[in-house]
């Protein structure tokens, strides 16, 4: 994208704009682009929509931003909450806040630590973290390495390498546990090496596969080995 | 036509592939999202791949990952190959389309001799069905006529090519995501060919 020489479109306060080609789009206030946008940086930092696809090299959300379209960059960050409403292409995200997305999401490397939602597929090489979310399709990731803390759900998982742990929490988390549950949620987990800890899951398929304490399996079945943690229930195990 | 199906688990068995590196090569659009087929069995939901296509694709893919980055080949496997540009001489000395049928071909359309992708395509659809014998030269020109047309389409989509004969009049048409066709007997189908097809094996040779 050669948009080096392109002007900036900055809006403070209330205001809206077509879309077009930038170098830098700011919205500090309550901003609104009413068509497709290109441009090297997108940061919000107010209410921002964006009506029209989007192509950014980096998109900050820092308030609240809102895509009604698809977005293509390569590294997001939403650190207040994001709304994605269509498919999400991307290298890097980043979640702190809380971010949604009405389709897919392609990814090369996903970092959360605060709330997901993505209604589609989520395809990535590498998934991290994971305080919570919620995947209405198919989790497909090379490596999966996801620390839940709160109620977490996907359809599916598959991949090569599968790791849930349970995140050690807070002081304030500790007090707090009681009121909800610390588990994830899941029809399918099928992988090369498994590790769970506080799953649900009908059915783990995999060569390596390791159950922690806390889980709720209705049947394992492995290729490799299988080990099983005494505070958690496999209804049935078999080896293929 | 209903193809045969065949579970993930009995694929995996097969082809000795690991779980891994079938999510892998989903992820790279190596496999189809549409051959994802699921059904609920017994022990709850199971996924499903049509039987033939897959093995033929996952046998392609391990014959081919040793000499070709997995974006290499997702990129011959995937349809829409945009930015291709290659000449007239080029084309001929690859031996991908022969020196007779490429002017036959500029003679219908009076194009230059720069070809992009749907050109090259059809000048290799028109190729391999000339040179097999099957078709004739009128049938060729209203074939090339029809792939005009529908050029978009066979970009994005599985399309397939289809040409009937009926009482010595032929007919030629392009059917998009098709599942099953039906003909009444009088009329002969000469030629059905997944473009799809032609466009993976015309990207080998460009390779």
């Amino acid at each position: 994208m050669n948009i080096q020489s392109k002007g900036d479109l900055v809006i403070n306060g209330l205001g809206s704009s077509n879309g077009g080609q930038f170098n830098l789009v700011k919205l500090n206030g309550r901003g609104t682009v009413n068509s497709h946008l290109e441009c090297k940086k997108l940061e919000c930092n107010g209410s921002g929509t964006m009506l029209g696809s989007v192509m950014a090299d980096t998109v900050k959300a820092n308030g609240n931003a809102r895509f009604k379209e698809n977005v293509e960059s390569q590294n997001i960050t939403v650190d207040g909450t994001a709304k994605f409403e269509q498919n999400l292409n991307t290298k890097h995200l980043k979640v702190s806040g809380k971010a949604t997305v009405g389709g897919k999401v392609k990814c090369e490397e996903m970092n959360i630590h605060g709330y997901l939602t993505v209604n589609g597929d989520c395809e990535t090489e590498i998934f991290k973290g994971g305080y919570r979310f919620t995947i209405g399709g198919l989790l497909n990731a090379e490596q999966i390495d996801m620390k839940i803390y709160g109620e977490c759900k996907a359809k599916e998982i598959g991949g090569q390498t599968i790791i849930v742990k349970q995140h050690k929490g807070s002081f304030v988390g500790m007090l707090l546990k009681s009121f909800f549950k610390t588990q994830l949620e899941t029809d399918i987990i099928e992988g090369d090496k498994i590790e769970l800890e506080n799953t649900t899951a009908k059915i783990v398929r995999g060569h390596h596969v390791k159950i922690g304490p806390n889980c709720q399996i209705d049947v394992v079945e492995y290729t490799e080995d299988f080990h099983q943690d005494r505070n958690t229930v496999v209804k049935d195990a078999k080896q293929v | 036509m209903s193809e045969e199906l065949i579970s993930k688990k009995e694929l995996l068995d097969m082809t000795g592939i690991s779980y891994g590196q079938l999510y892998r090569w989903k992820r790279k659009d190596l496999i189809p999202e549409e051959w994802f087929i699921r059904k609920s069995t017994f022990t709850g939901q199971e996924t499903f791949f049509p039987k033939e296509k897959i093995l033929e694709r996952i046998e392609k893919i391990q014959t081919m990952k040793d000499h070709l980055s997995l974006d290499e080949l997702a990129s011959m496997f995937s349809p829409n190959v945009s930015d291709l540009q290659i000449t007239k001489d080029e084309i001929i000395k690859r031996n991908i389309v022969s020196e007779s049928v490429m002017n036959l071909y500029l003679d219908v359309e009076k194009g230059g001799s720069n070809f992009n992708f749907s050109r090259l395509l059809e000048v290799y659809v028109l190729e391999k069905l000339l040179q097999s014998g099957e078709i004739n030269l009128e049938e060729g020109k209203m074939l090339l006529q029809v792939l005009k047309e529908a050029a978009q389409q066979i970009k994005q989509k599985n399309c397939e090519l289809i040409i009937t004969r009926k009482l010595g009049v032929s007919s030629c048409m392009i059917l998009v995501n098709t599942e099953a066709f039906y003909f009444d007997p009088g009329t002969k189908k000469v030629i059905q060919l997944s473009l799809m097809t032609c466009m993976e094996e015309m990207k080998s040779k460009l390779l």
